[in-house]
């Protein structure tokens, strides 16, 4: 009588699981990967900030940045940051943030200053989160740079656009905006009120959240919505008490919807009737432990999957017995220090960075 | 079109570039993570630097955006720099999707690329309705929950139109795969949107009996009970006064051999709201517990101690539950 979403019961073939969380083999993945990425993340090339965040910060969480050049990380990230020509030009409608590489960056002009400017919010997210993580503070000139031209990126609807040049809006981007802005510790850049507006139509009939409004809702939809929503202070500890009136968006259902992500293999799904994947034990999970419902979780079954995705060659992968990737290996490690694995920093789980690195220690 | 093709000459090879310097990427000392560059990606990036600082919008350059899409599709920065070439030599933008097409074909999943047909659509507007709407459609074929593609297809209805077939196609969807939750997402979609139908009140009662039936069919299925759960939307009165939806649970909740832990699910929403349950439904919840004697009066309790039982993996929630019902509930 038990529920079994298609395509998720326990396969009496998968693949044997290791006992344990193998962090040593994981810190060698990192560190492998810091130092030379395989070609066929080139496609990746333009969000190679992203893939340094996940390096960096994955090996914080394991409590091994230690073993990085940090003066080396810092000197490349800030070079990678945007600089207008002039004081001026700040009012021009562009978003100066952080390139994701140098594939966007062709030539340096003057004073620093490269052309064009196709730096890029979720790129400054990643910037901004290495940064705290190896403890570099951005100077008030340059946070203050980032956080008057966020402005120029929010849309009407209170959704942001990523770059000035025009893309896709969603609360992806919302995301990124909010973490910044707390990470940078002001709010200046953005209005939370319109923020908050778009998130709360963007939760649909289900309790989950879709990355846009009327989209399918979605396990990292709900994150950002979520964790944005907490970030701007728009929802309070103790949420599972409140009586449901008192709250902007419906947590009843939100909580619902979000613990039936846990399908019968014990892994998190993304959407109803969806496989499991590793990432969405940090998507979803990360939903639960900021509503304070982490314990309705069963870590048992949660982490018997996610051995079952641990590489042995170090890292995750996304389904059970695949080669691993950067991604899915740094949140595998998110999730396991969410499971309050030993040796392992704590997160604080709506910036996606270790909690140290979040207050500045 | 192929970027693992072995007759692609290099571009310093090629006589019609022999003008353009190169520019190299400058990744400063101590890089980190970095990509091992394949030859090919390499040069053709740093012929791309070269048309873009130089700002060249010409056909040679609209090829070269090309080949520089096909080896990194992500790249936004070749995307935009496309389009100003496109504006530009004002390209045919049916042939542009056609290219888009293309590309998609291996990299669906790929952000810029669902923009940028977004961008095509618009600038021709209702011309590109059914080409869109076709497009998408055959993404579905192969993915029928496929996520960039149903949130550009409910772009595509908002802004160009193109409604009149849609509840027909999700219920297409649906007979093909009634677990599919995207297809269950854009009925609601086309029901409490569609400037062709009365809205989602004057659509309740039918859309009820359709999912009734779903979920009839398919019990363990999450999708319709979440659907007939949003069907009442910011109206839970009117859900606990269904006729239908009490005579839904209670059939599955005394059917043979099926799973019931939505139905004791929706049954517990339901009470907490304020459902004064039949003493049929009383026997039937009754009757899944081990519990000998007459049904006691705690109908809200019983539901979550089955709960517990049938579903051990929310075990914690579920008694969470049971320890903050409403003061009043049954």
């Amino acid at each position: 009588m038990e529920d079994s979403p298609p395509g998720s019961s326990p396969d009496s073939n998968s693949p044997s699981r290791a006992e344990s969380f193998d962090r040593d083999r994981h810190v060698f993945f990192l560190q492998m990967m810091y130092q030379l990425m395989p070609s066929q993340y080139q496609g990746q090339e333009i969000n190679r900030l992203t893939l340094a965040y996940f390096a960096v910060s994955g090996l914080h969480i394991l409590r091994s940045v230690d073993s990085l050049h940090k003066e080396e990380i810092i000197s490349w990230v800030l070079s990678l940051q945007a600089h207008p020509k002039n004081e001026a030009l700040l009012n021009d409608g562009q978003f100066y943030g952080f390139h994701g590489s140098r594939s966007s960056q062709f030539q340096k002009i003057d004073n620093g200053v490269w052309t064009p400017n196709g730096s890029h919010l979720a790129s400054t997210y990643c910037a901004v989160a290495i940064l705290k993580t190896v403890g570099h503070d951005l100077s008030v000139t340059d946070s203050e740079t980032i956080l008057k031209s966020l402005k120029n990126l929010q849309q009407p609807d209170g959704s942001f656009m990523p770059i000035h040049s025009g893309a896709e809006t969603d609360l992806r981007f919302v995301y990124c905006a909010a973490a910044i802005s707390s990470m940078l510790g002001n709010w200046s850049g953005m209005d939370r009120e319109m923020a908050k507006e778009y998130i709360i139509n963007c939760q649909s009939y289900d309790g989950g959240f879709g990355l846009t409004p009327g989209s399918e809702s979605h396990g990292g939809a709900t994150y950002c919505a979520v964790a944005s929503l907490q970030l701007m202070g728009y929802i309070e500890d103790g949420l599972l008490s409140k009586r449901a009136s008192s709250c902007i968006i419906d947590v009843p259902l939100l909580l619902n919807w979000s613990l039936q992500r846990q399908a019968a293999d014990g892994g998190f799904q993304g959407r109803p009737n969806k496989p499991t994947d590793t990432c969405y034990a940090f998507w979803v999970g990360g939903v639960l432990r900021i509503l304070g419902a982490y314990q309705f979780i069963d870590e048992t079954a949660l982490r018997n999957f996610l051995l079952t995705c641990q590489s042995e060659y170090g890292g995750f992968s996304k389904l059970p017995g695949q080669l691993p990737d950067l991604y899915h290996s740094f949140y595998g490690f998110s999730a396991f220090s969410l499971l309050e694995e030993p040796g392992l920093h704590p997160i604080r789980v709506e910036l996606g960075i270790a909690d140290n690195a979040a207050i500045g220690l | 079109m192929n970027s693992n093709s072995d007759h692609k000459m290099p571009l310093s090879q090629r006589p019609e570039w022999s003008d353009v310097t190169p520019v190299p990427q400058d990744d400063g000392p101590n890089p980190v993570v970095p990509i091992s560059y394949t030859d090919d990606f390499r040069e053709t990036m740093d012929y791309f630097r070269a048309v873009y600082l130089a700002d060249e919008r010409s056909p040679r350059a609209l090829h070269l955006t090309a080949e520089a899409i096909a080896l990194n599709a992500a790249n936004y920065t070749v995307w935009q720099f496309r389009r100003l070439i496109l504006e530009s030599l004002e390209a045919d933008l049916h042939e542009e999707l056609n290219f888009v097409d293309l590309v998609a074909s291996s990299n669906s999943k790929n952000y810029q690329i669902w923009h940028h047909r977004r961008w095509a659509a618009e600038k021709l507007g209702a011309e590109a309705t059914s080409r869109e709407l076709e497009f998408t459609k055959k993404v579905f074929s192969a993915d029928a929950k496929h996520y960039h593609a149903w949130s550009h297809r409910q772009w595509v209805l908002q802004a160009l139109g193109g409604w009149e077939d849609e509840l027909a196609y999700c219920q297409q969807l649906l007979e093909e795969d009634i677990f599919n939750n995207s297809a269950w997402n854009q009925r609601y979609f086309v029901i409490t949107r569609s400037p062709l139908l009365g809205g989602l009140e004057t659509m309740r009662d039918s859309e009820v009996s359709y999912t009734a039936e779903a979920i009839i069919s398919k019990p363990e299925n999450e999708s319709p009970w979440r659907y007939l759960r949003g069907l009442f939307k910011n109206d839970m009165q009117s859900l606990v006064n269904d006729p239908q939806v009490l005579s839904l649970c209670l059939t599955v909740l005394k059917a043979e051999n099926v799973s019931y832990v939505f139905a004791l699910s929706m049954l517990l929403d339901l009470l907490c709201h304020g459902l004064q349950p039949s003493e049929e439904l009383k026997n039937a919840a009754h009757a899944l517990t081990s519990e000998a004697g007459p049904p006691g009066s705690d109908l809200a309790r019983t539901v979550c101690s089955v709960l517990e039982r049938v579903d051990p993996m929310r075990i914690n929630y579920w008694k969470w539950r049971k320890s903050t019902l409403p003061a009043q509930v049954v």
